[in-house]
C-alpha cells in the first residue's frame, strides 16, 4: 500500500467515524437570537461604562476644582460615586449588564469608606503618567449567579482594558457555551504582540471556585481568584504578552 | 439564477439580506462543521457547543468579514481554537492514554465499531496534532492550507501529522488495518 493510498484509506476512516451525528442541538434562528442577544449585552455594557466614566470625570472635575478644600470634597464625591456604585448593583434585576460594566470605573472612584487597598507598583503621584491610572475602590467581585456567567464579561475587559491597553481593539475569542453560574468572570481575546499572535485569557474565581485553572493566578481583594494566560496561534512562537502576564494579575488582583 | 453576492453588495445591505446569506451559509455548513468538532473533541454534545459557538461568533462577525471565500477557513481557525483552549481547562483537559476502551468488539456493527474505535483513539493524540489530522484527513486540507487554518508553517503541519499519526497507531494497536504505516 503506497502513501497516497493510505492517505485515502485513513480519510475514510475519518469520514466513517464522523458520521451518525444526531439530530442537530441548535439551528439558524437560535444563532441568529444569541449573537443578537450578545450585541446588546455588549452594546448596554459599553453605553453603562461610558455613563460611568462621565459621572466620575465629572465629580473628579468638581474635586479638582475644590482648591483648599480639595480633601473633604474628594471624600465627599468618593461617597457619591459608591452609591451610585451601590444603586447599580441594586437596581432593577439585580444584575443589569448595564450595571455591571459601571462597576469597574465606580470602583474606581475613591472608596469613601477611607484606605484603598494595597495595590502593588500603584501610587500614582498627582501630575505624573502614572496619575492616570484609576485608584483601588471596591473590588469588582464575583458575577451573577442567577443565570449563566458571561464568558466574554464587559466588566473584566474594561479592567484587562486598564492594564493593557493594546488589547483594546482586540476580537473576542471563541469561548464556550457551558453555563456556570458561580460567578465567576472571564475574558478570552484574540491578540496581537508584535509578530505574536494568539489568545489572551483572563478568569476570575470567586472564593471556593478556583479549579485550578493552570497560569498565573493570584488571590483577589473580594476573596477570590484572578488566574491568567496566553498561548500562541503558532506552535513553537512565543505566546502573546507572556512577559506581562504577572503585571496584569497583580494589577487585577486588588480590583476584582 | 442569480450569482454568489459580493461583500459590497452585502456591506449596503439591510439586514434580511445579510440574513439570507447567513442562512444559506449555515445551511450549507453545519453539518460538515458539527463533524469537524466532533472528532476534535469526541463528544457530539460539546461539538454542538463548539459548533454553536463558532456560528455566532460568525454571525457577530458577518459584516466584518470582506472576504467570502475565506468563510470556510475562518470557521475552521475559530473552531480549532476554541477545542483546543477548551483543552487546556483542567475541568475538561483531556489525558493521553495507551488504553484504548474497549468499545470495537462490543459494537453492533462494523460502522459503528470503527466509529468508536478512531474516536476513542483520538482522544489520545495531543489536541494540537489531532486538529492536523482532522483538517488533513476529515476536512481534505492539504499541507499549506492546514498551516494557514493553525497559523503555523507547512513543516509543522508535516511532522505534527507524523506525530499525531504515530500517536494514534499507538493507542489503537492493531485494532484498525488501515492505519498500519505504508509499506
Amino acid at each position: 500500500m503506497d502513501g497516497d493510498e493510505q492517505e485515502a484509506r485513513i480519510a475514510a476512516l475519518f469520514r466513517e467515524a464522523a458520521s451518525g451525528a444526531p439530530p442537530p442541538g441548535f439551528d439558524a434562528a437560535q444563532v441568529a437570537a444569541t449573537s443578537r442577544r450578545i450585541t446588546r449585552r455588549r452594546r448596554s455594557a459599553v453605553a453603562g461604562a461610558a455613563l460611568a466614566v462621565l459621572a466620575v470625570v465629572g465629580v473628579g472635575a468638581v474635586a479638582g476644582l475644590g482648591g483648599p478644600g480639595e480633601a473633604t470634597v474628594t471624600v465627599a464625591s468618593g461617597q457619591a460615586a459608591g452609591q451610585a456604585a451601590d444603586q447599580n448593583e441594586n437596581s432593577a434585576g439585580g444584575a443589569g449588564d448595564a450595571a455591571r460594566a459601571a462597576a469597574p470605573e465606580a470602583a474606581a472612584a475613591p472608596d469613601a469608606g477611607g484606605a484603598p487597598l494595597a495595590a502593588p507598583g500603584v501610587a500614582p503621584a498627582p501630575g505624573s503618567a502614572a496619575a492616570a491610572v484609576p485608584p483601588i475602590g471596591t473590588p469588582l467581585g464575583p458575577g451573577p449567579t442567577d443565570r449563566c456567567a458571561d464568558r466574554q464579561d464587559p466588566a473584566l475587559r474594561a479592567l484587562v482594558e486598564q492594564v493593557l491597553p493594546e488589547v483594546a481593539t482586540a476580537t473576542e475569542g471563541p469561548v464556550t457555551l457551558d453555563c456556570s453560574v458561580a460567578g465567576d468572570r472571564g475574558v478570552s481575546l484574540e491578540v496581537h504582540d508584535g509578530t505574536s499572535t494568539g489568545v489572551l485569557v483572563v478568569r476570575y474565581f470567586p472564593a471556593g471556585a478556583d479549579t485550578g485553572t493552570e497560569g498565573q493566578r493570584a488571590p483577589t481583594a473580594s476573596g477570590g481568584t484572578v488566574v491568567a494566560y496566553s498561548w500562541a496561534s503558532r506552535a513553537g512562537a512565543p505566546a502573546p504578552f507572556a512577559d506581562r502576564i504577572g503585571d496584569v494579575v497583580a494589577y487585577l488582583a486588588p480590583r476584582l | 439564477m442569480a450569482g454568489p453576492v459580493r461583500p459590497a453588495e452585502v456591506a449596503e445591505a439591510g439586514p434580511d439580506l445579510v440574513g439570507q446569506e447567513f442562512d444559506a451559509y449555515f445551511r450549507a455548513r453545519r453539518d460538515a462543521v458539527r463533524r469537524t468538532a466532533y472528532l476534535l473533541c469526541g463528544d457530539w454534545h460539546r461539538a454542538d457547543d463548539h459548533a454553536q459557538s463558532a456560528f455566532v461568533a460568525l454571525h457577530r462577525h458577518w459584516r466584518r468579514i470582506r472576504d467570502r471565500d475565506a468563510l470556510d477557513a475562518w470557521m475552521r481557525r475559530t473552531l480549532v481554537r476554541a477545542v483546543v483552549d477548551e483543552s487546556r481547562r483542567p475541568w475538561r483537559r483531556e489525558r493521553s492514554t495507551d488504553v484504548t476502551p474497549e468499545t470495537a468488539s462490543e459494537g453492533p456493527a462494523e460502522g459503528v465499531a470503527t466509529r468508536h474505535v478512531l474516536v476513542d483513539g483520538l482522544r489520545a493524540v495531543p489536541p494540537r496534532q489531532r486538529a492536523v489530522l482532522v483538517l488533513r484527513f476529515l476536512e481534505g486540507l492539504d499541507v499549506a492550507a492546514t498551516a494557514e487554518v493553525l497559523g503555523c508553517s507547512a513543516g509543522t503541519v508535516k511532522s505534527q501529522t507524523a506525530h499525531g499519526l504515530s500517536a494514534l497507531r499507538t493507542a489503537l494497536g492493531d485494532a484498525l488495518d488501515d492505519l498500519r504505516p505504508a509499506g
